[in-house]
């Protein structure tokens, strides 16, 4: 540890305890689960950086959305998002949640995942490494240091208009609304 | 007692892929299962009907993100049916030690899974690291890790580099060298036995009756298997044989899968002595912008690590395919032989009995 | 394989045959299926491997396609001279599209045709559930047929949902 890191535990102890421990939910949504294991296992150990999977949203707080999101699949993901406690981070994984992809002319997948629930960030790729994973994880951590993955603080804010989205695809929703 | 309804749905730890089961249980016996699937459909076939008969391959390997190297060959030996091209001996060699290797990879990827299910943890970082391996093999001929588009219409991309058949036998002898370490702590195991034994059994008649093919059908004692019914690319020039099981449950299952992926490793040695020094690769096709393929049908099949993978492709004279529909393996075995195996069984034995008959998900919803 | 087509042509009429190497075509009238089908499957052709359907708007029809082949063990019961695969193709008319079920025949016919109900339209009769397989929303027109067309489906439905600032 260097000097400006002991600092910044004395100023904000629960900030260093977010990034260095993010425990990823283990939901293979996609194509890109095909790149988790290799990451999470031996050769590209994850757990140096603080990442391993848990079973269940209620102990997550970060999301890892891997490859396209179809709309049977976009209900599923709604309801464990907000079944995480706050502060929780997303991040899309591959070049489909960003503007649709390779699939841009299918009538089943959602193009942008974007309008539905909010992400903080995304990285290119079709599949990427397992490197980029890391990359993407240490980028993350530097915005937490500067308050700007605020994800959840905007869904709090601005949930009519998620909700008025999730309502167009879908019509009514079995699910009351989670904020008032 | 009550009746209970459960969701072993998409989230879970259990799962490998997005698939769900809907169970209802009574205590810890499952009395009906359905299988729910539908949760990565794409409409593939209705795509491929928008795009040019080359501009199909970087859309047709992402149908099954494990191994998708048998579905880009079996679209190109589709096409090559239909237009009458045929490929040269050294470009059969080369398909069939590539495709070879994508089913050492793609038994070792249904190991990791089997055994974090059942909590072996160091069987599965063996069997993740040495599929590594494999697939650092494939970065070097192809540019990729994970969707190498390498087969065409008329034979492969372009030749193997210089020195690449002594890497390949390199790497498989050290992938040779731990298959003791693998059976004694793995195979052997008594755990492993009391686990699987008697779990999901199939007998002959409803393996016959309900459609299985692949290595579940070879684990109730029956040699079927494409590559010695229907000869493609080079498997009749080489001597290989067919390991059969007999009883039929998730142990068998298993073992069925060691041996094959045993005589596989034998297989690339043979073909590479046999393989011709020089050769074409492949034989030239027309410009692919402007390529018609004259109007008929064909069903071409192969066999891929999960069984008998088929093709029915219909075109109509123009540059861009009329109809395709593909026979995966793992629609029949997810959505009719699961709901009836899993009737009786315990909730705990769920995941075990649906990744031994190596069911995955993109393929049945395609 | 003419003597499996000799023994076919006699027993049924209205019936066209043709062999390619190792493959058989058969076109039946659709009256015929169900006898057709176990007659095949009692000569030992008992692996279903896929019920498909093409799209024909300008005649008006919609084709059915069963694809059928046999376990063959060790190559006892078959000799080299006999079909491989065999293709039965029928036809039925595209604007009130129903059939019969052929699951009292085979078995694992059962999701091919739930998916064909959802993604053309037709409607088969003793289907035991013919409840939606795949799709979450509703379409107006089932989408694998020849008049829906994805591109303006994509532009009018999703392109339309304003993004969140």
């Amino acid at each position: 540890m260097d000097r400006n890191q002991i600092k910044k535990w004395f100023k904000s102890p629960a900030k260093m305890g977010h990034k260095y421990s993010l425990h990823a939910i283990y939901f293979c949504t996609g194509c890109g689960i095909i790149e988790i294991p290799p990451s999470i296992t031996a050769r590209w150990d994850a757990e140096r950086f603080g990442v391993i999977p848990v079973a269940t949203p209620r102990q997550a707080n970060l999301f890892l959305i891997t490859g396209y999101v179809s709309t049977k699949t976009l209900k599923a993901i709604i309801r464990t998002y907000e079944q995480m406690p706050e502060p929780k981070f997303t991040v899309g994984f591959g070049s489909c949640p960003i503007n649709g992809g390779m699939y841009w002319d299918s009538y089943n997948t959602i193009k942008k995942l974007d309008k539905y629930i909010p992400v903080d960030g995304w990285i290119a790729g079709c599949m990427p490494r397992p490197e980029a994973v890391f990359v993407a994880v240490t980028h993350l951590w530097t915005l937490i240091d500067k308050d700007m993955a605020n994800g959840y603080i905007k869904y709090r804010e601005k949930y009519k208009y998620y909700r008025a989205n999730q309502e167009k695809v879908f019509g009514t929703l079995d699910w009351p609304p989670l904020f008032s | 007692m009550r009746e209970l309804e459960l969701y072993f749905g998409p989230q879970h730890l259990g799962m490998v892929g997005n698939f769900s089961i809907t169970l209802k249980v009574e205590g810890d016996r499952i009395k009906k299962a359905d299988a729910n699937p539908g949760y990565l459909h794409r409409g593939f076939e209705k795509l491929m009907e928008y795009r040019t008969w080359m501009q199909n391959f970087p859309l047709v390997c992402r149908i099954n993100v494990v191994e998708p190297d048998h579905i880009e060959l079996i679209y190109s030996m589709g096409v090559e049916k239909l237009a009458g091209i045929d490929v040269p001996l050294r470009g059969k060699f080369i398909r069939s030690i590539y495709c070879e290797l994508a089913r050492v990879g793609s038994h070792l990827f249904g190991l990791w899974a089997y055994s974090n299910m059942l909590g072996f943890d160091t069987v599965a970082q063996w069997a993740m690291y040495h599929r590594d391996l494999v697939l650092d093999l494939f970065e070097e001929l192809t540019g990729a890790r994970v969707y190498h588009i390498y087969i065409r219409p008329g034979g492969v991309r372009r030749d193997f580099p210089q020195g690449f058949e002594d890497k390949i036998i390199s790497t498989l002898h050290s992938i040779g060298g731990k298959v003791p370490d693998y059976n004694a702590t793995f195979f052997e195991n008594r755990l492993f036995e009391k686990r699987a034994k008697g779990v999901g059994t199939l007998t002959r008649e409803n393996a016959v009756k309900w459609g299985a093919v692949g290595h579940a059908m070879r684990a109730t004692g029956m040699k079927y298997d494409i590559r010695k019914i229907e000869p493609y690319a080079a498997y009749d020039q080489v001597e290989w044989e067919v390991p059969t099981r007999n009883e039929g449950d998730a142990y068998s299952r298993l073992l069925a899968i060691r041996d094959e992926m045993i005589e596989s490793v034998h297989m690339i040695f043979k073909l590479i002595d046999k393989m011709p020094k020089k050769g074409a690769v492949y034989t030239k096709t027309p410009n692919p912008f402007q390529w018609k393929i004259p109007a008929g049908e064909a069903y071409v099949r192969c066999e891929s690590s999960r069984g008998e993978l088929g093709l029915y492709i219909v075109s109509d004279g123009g540059d861009k395919p009329y109809r395709v529909h593909f026979r995966t393996p793992s629609y029949s075995h997810g959505l009719t032989i699961l709901e009836k195996v899993l009737e009786g069984e315990s909730i705990a034995d769920v995941g075990n009995i649906m990744i031994s008959l190596y069911v995955v998900a993109p393929e049945i919803d395609r | 394989m003419k003597t499996l087509k000799k023994k076919i042509e006699s027993s049924f009429d209205n019936i066209n045959i043709t062999v390619t190497d190792n493959n058989m075509d058969i076109s039946i009238d659709k009256n015929g299926i169900v006898t057709l089908l176990s007659f095949l499957k009692n000569m030992g052709y008992e692996h279903l491997a896929l019920i498909s359907c093409v799209d024909l708007p300008d005649e008006k029809l919609l084709e059915i396609v069963y694809i059928l082949s046999a376990y063959m063990e060790n190559d006892k019961k078959f000799t080299e001279k006999e079909a491989r695969n065999i293709i039965v193709k029928t036809r039925i008319p595209r604007d009130k599209a129903n059939f019969v079920t052929v699951i009292d025949i085979f078995e694992n016919a059962e999701p091919y045709e739930r998916e064909l109900h959802e993604l053309f339209g037709i409607h088969f009769q003793g289907h035991p559930r013919l409840t939606p397989l795949f799709l979450e929303l509703e379409y107006k027109i089932p989408p694998f047929r020849k008049d829906f067309d994805t591109r303006k489906f994509v532009k009018q439905f999703f392109e339309n949902i304003p993004a969140v600032e």
